[in-house]
């Protein structure tokens, strides 16, 4: 148990401070109403109070009682993963479920960095056939499947 | 007495080939469904609602049934296998399911789940028999006051969920409860933390929100650890469950089961509580509650006996209400409507033979589901024999897939994304998913019902306490409150760490 | 801008030579048509747009395709056929939230009257009062009476800020000088359980969602509210024949198109949709939910929506109904 240094409750109570912060300054807007009728603001309000305050508790335990450090974080697969899905979501509608699907598997299957070019190229026809037949053959899904032209 | 005369009637329209037919095809799409991540029976039931309308309505209505229970066993398989709870039900079968499935006991977790839901699958099905119209008055006196109270227990239960820190616990519910505000309040109609995205009008899609942190999140550490040496998929194990776990689940799947027959009854979210409820009660009646969470079956048992049995039970309040628990209870009374049925109390008594016969089927469709899921354990099991490298990408395939066919929108897809890094965070900072989640999926109806209370009580908060069913909870949720919360003001905190 | 994009379509079709007349509408319909419907499955719109995507498509003689588009009542459905192609390959089907949006939302992305054309109204389907047994009344005057008598006391259930039985009920409060409190549900079918109860004690509710509840009074039919009787509740009176001159409030249903659609096609989807929809099948599944087909000509259909659209944007103004923060 490490003093001081900031560790996993430090930044969790950071965390959720933030979310508080952000939920409290956008519902400044909302009106709160009246007990009877209550406001869109109402519920939030209490909600972004109660998470500050654990926000709070969590970074003064840390620091009086100690804190457990944050391991190591391996942000390559990560962040390939997110460039996957993004690109999945922008290629889906214009190009069309089999070719979005090689490109999603490709640079998701790089996250992994254990695939050779030719596995990843077999793979990646593989699981968009495979969704081909599954998703459009079988369920029927109104997904689009080649370039619209 | 009238008792065996209804089951003949079931069994005598239940039992004809046609009808033996569309339950199997019903059961055996809904564990398709089940299974693939982010399709689940309302798609499903959608797509095949005009289809049905050309069959007889007991055919239909059977075909349509065993599509929903059908997915309450898939939904457990990827929760088990790659941590990916199809259906927010099965959310809580991914804490000890799929550790149990790291450890090489998938075969024991998805075959003690499979019976489960089919022990379960049976008492509660011989409920709706026997019992329908007292449970169905269950339903009737939960009023907003009611419910109210009754998410404030379940979001309480949430914390004993969890478990590392009851503070980080706490304020995962909470951060759940906002996540969950997304979207136009039902009261004033305004849009609330949507940061301008129409995307987010209707909120965050649960399934976006449960793939990305259960589902991209998890594999983004896995290949992390993966880099850092660290073993991900070990050995597979024994594909049964032996006759030893069998008999040390039995109580579990037993209360599951009472548990989910009660709460599965009450419309809107009841058969979701019903499962948070069952694992909730197993740790704190539990000899040795700290092997929850590393992989004990009867963490997986207790939850997917009573999700089944409240999937079971939530055909009580459509049956004899005309009330749908659920959207795909709704389509299944669009569905008696379209053939001229008014669904209601006068069903059992006009149209006997379609009544029990769709409760006979139910057990049928128990059974077909039972023989067709215990081979297949074998086979899911041999998935897990793939390499990880070649099996996460599958997962992310089906991930992006599945979100964005929910609504055809691909603001979903996005949300997914933006999710998987605060999933990572998340795990990073040892805050658990699952009270979030609960958090997430309870946190609108709270609000809802506690505005609505108050709407019609006029502002007097004492309605809460003077409808005795919400003093009730209120006085279960207070009770659990203390029992986590006291080993925290002693102040221990090993102790406070393991409940 | 069109003919460039247009241009930029042609090339791409022949570049790639996958289709062979694929956006000449020499004669239109050459490939499937898209009817998007902007609400989840499961719904009345749902049912009738997929019955009537079924017969529109053997009337055309290619088939209709029925594609849910939900998400913010109906805006993202509406927002993506509006900025289709008016090539009558991409269709809308819609209820009056599409008029009620514009005036009740801050903001939609859609213009209706510049970007949308009305192909034609294809059902009207009135609400039906219903009443909580609870209130012991058992007819529209006795209800009427009890809320003078009761101001204040009464609670309505709506499907939500905005939706037609809130309209409605807003209608009936400011046609009548009644008080009442509007609690609203998502969706009408969840009030059902509070309404027998008498937690709430009115609600004007599709006919789909009080079927169930009506046939064995356990929540109490009083009114629809057409113009004239409507067969399901063929024994109860129309609020207007009751006493309240002009009330009529219809749930419409219509079919749009992208502005600009070529004449041709517009007639040709005009008969398409008026043949279906006097096919004796397509009028018996209308039935089961309390609609009844129409088929106008795209000009009557348009003049209706506009009208629809004045009628609710007064109700909205005089309630002062817009969402507020």
């Amino acid at each position: 148990m490490l003093k001081i240094k900031a560790g996993k409750d430090f930044w969790s109570g950071v965390m959720f401070l933030c979310f508080a912060a952000v939920g409290l300054y956008i519902a400044r807007g909302y009106s709160m109403g009246t007990s009877g009728e209550m406001g869109p603001g109402y519920f939030p309000v209490v909600l972004g109070v109660v998470l500050g305050a654990l926000g709070l508790l969590l970074i003064a335990r840390a620091i009086t009682a100690g804190d457990e450090p944050v391991a190591s974080a391996t942000i390559r697969p990560l962040l390939l993963l997110v460039v996957g899905v993004v690109a999945f979501g922008e290629t889906i509608e214009p190009l069309g479920l089999v070719l979005s699907l090689i490109l999603t598997v490709a640079i998701a299957a790089l996250a992994g960095r254990e695939s050779g070019p030719l596995e990843i190229a077999i793979l990646s026809v593989a699981l968009a056939a495979l969704s081909v037949g599954i998703f459009h053959f079988a369920l029927r899904l109104p997904l689009p499947i080649w370039p619209a032209l | 007495m009238d008792f065996l005369t209804n089951l003949a009637t079931g069994f005598s329209v239940a039992l004809t080939v046609t009808n033996l037919l569309y339950c199997f095809a019903g059961v055996l799409l809904g564990t398709l469904v089940g299974v693939l991540p982010g399709i689940g029976p309302v798609t499903t039931v959608a797509m095949l609602l005009p289809f049905s309308f050309t069959l007889p309505p007991e055919s239909a209505l059977i075909m349509l049934a065993g599509i929903y229970y059908g997915a309450q066993y898939g939904g457990s398989t990827t929760a088990i296998l790659v941590n990916i709870p199809g259906e927010a039900s099965s959310v809580v079968t991914t804490i000890d399911g799929h550790k149990m499935a790291l450890a090489g006991r998938a075969g024991p977790a998805l075959g003690i789940a499979a019976l489960g839901s089919f022990f379960a699958g049976c008492v509660a099905t011989v409920l709706v028999v026997v019992a329908a119209p007292p449970l169905a008055s269950i339903a009737l006196s939960f009023g907003p006051a009611e419910y109210f109270s009754l998410m404030v227990c379940g979001l309480v239960a949430a914390i004993v969920l969890a478990r590392g820190s009851v503070i980080k616990a706490l304020g995962m519910v909470v951060l759940g409860l906002m996540f969950g505000l997304v979207g136009s309040d039902i009261n004033s109609g305004i849009r609330r933390f949507t940061f301008g995205f129409r995307g987010l009008a209707d909120g965050i899609e649960f399934v976006a929100l449960s793939m990305a942190i259960y589902g991209l999140a998890d594999i983004a550490l896995n290949l992390g650890k993966k880099e850092e040496n660290a073993e991900v998929h070990s050995k597979i194990g024994r594909v049964w469950p032996t006759l030893a776990d069998i008999k040390y689940c039995i109580p579990s799947i037993l209360r599951g089961t009472t548990l989910g027959s009660i709460l599965g009854v009450l419309p809107g979210g009841g058969a979701l509580l019903a499962a948070f409820a069952a694992y909730t009660l197993e740790k704190k009646v539990a000899k040795k509650p700290r092997r929850f969470g590393h992989g004990d079956i009867r963490g997986v048992a207790a939850p997917e006996s009573a999700n089944n049995a409240g999937a079971q039970t939530s055909f009580i309040p459509m049956l004899t209400l005309g009330i749908p628990s659920n959207p795909t209870m709704a389509m299944m009374i669009g569905a008696m409507m379209i053939h001229g049925i008014s669904p209601g109390p006068r069903v059992m008594t006009e149209r006997p033979g379609l009544f029990w016969g769709v409760i006979v089927s139910m057990w049928l469709g128990n059974l077909m589901l039972v023989i067709l899921n215990l081979p297949l354990v074998g086979m899911w099991v041999k998935l897990l024999r793939m390499p990880y490298r070649l099996l996460y990408p599958s997962i992310v395939v089906f991930c992006c897939i599945g979100t964005y066919t929910v609504n055809s929108n691909l603001f979903d897809v996005y949300v997914m994304a933006f999710f998987a890094v605060f999933g990572y965070v998340c795990v990073k900072l040892d805050c658990e998913p699952a009270p979030l989640i609960l958090g997430f999926v309870l946190g609108p109806m709270m609000e809802e019902n506690l505005r609505r209370s108050l709407l019609i009580s006029r502002g007097d908060a004492m309605v809460f306490v003077q409808e005795p069913i919400s003093l009730f909870f209120l006085i279960v949720a207070a009770g659990l409150l203390l029992i986590v919360a006291l080993p925290t003001i002693r102040k221990t905190r090993e102790e406070a760490m393991q409940e | 801008m069109t003919t460039k994009l247009r241009m930029s379509t042609i090339a791409a079709a022949i570049g790639l030579s996958l289709l062979s007349t694929a956006t000449f509408a020499q004669s239109y319909p050459t490939k499937p048509v898209k009817l998007v419907l902007p609400y989840s499955p499961g719904g009345v719109v749902d049912f009738i747009g997929r019955t009537l995507a079924q017969h529109v498509g053997d009337a055309l003689g290619q088939p209709v395709v029925a594609e849910n588009r939900p998400g913010a009542g109906g805006i993202v459905g509406t927002d993506v056929v509006a900025r289709a192609q008016p090539d009558g390959y991409t269709l809308l089907l819609m209820d009056p939230a599409i008029v009620i949006n514009p005036t009740l939302q801050e903001s939609v992305p859609y213009d209706l009257f510049k970007q949308l054309d009305t192909v034609s109204v294809v059902s009207s389907s009135p609400l039906v009062l219903v009443v909580s047994p609870g209130l012991n009344v058992k007819t529209f005057a006795e209800f009427v009476a009890y809320g003078k008598a009761n101001p204040g006391k009464l609670n309505f259930a709506s499907a939500g800020i905005g939706t037609t039985p809130h309209l409605a009920g807003e209608l009936y409060k400011q046609s009548t000088g009644i008080v009442a409190t509007h609690v609203p549900y998502k969706g009408i079918g969840a009030s059902y359980t509070d309404m027998m109860s008498n937690k709430v004690q009115f609600a004007f509710s599709s006919i789909a969602g009080a079927l169930p509840f009506t046939g064995d009074n356990r929540v109490i039919a009083l009114a629809t509210t057409g113009e004239t009787r409507n067969d399901v509740y063929a024994d109860k009176p129309t609020v207007a024949e009751s006493g309240i001159k002009g009330f009529s409030v219809d749930l419409w249903l219509a079919v749009f198109a992208p502005v600009g659609l070529p004449a041709d096609v517009k007639t040709k989807l005009n008969a398409a949709i008026k043949t279906a929809l006097e096919k004796p099948e397509l009028k018996a599944a209308f039935a089961k939910v309390g609609a009844s087909p129409r088929g106008t000509t795209p000009d009557v259909g348009a003049a209706f929506v506009k009208a629809d659209f004045e009628k609710w944007k007064k109700v909205i103004v005089e309630g002062k109904i817009k969402p507020t923060n």
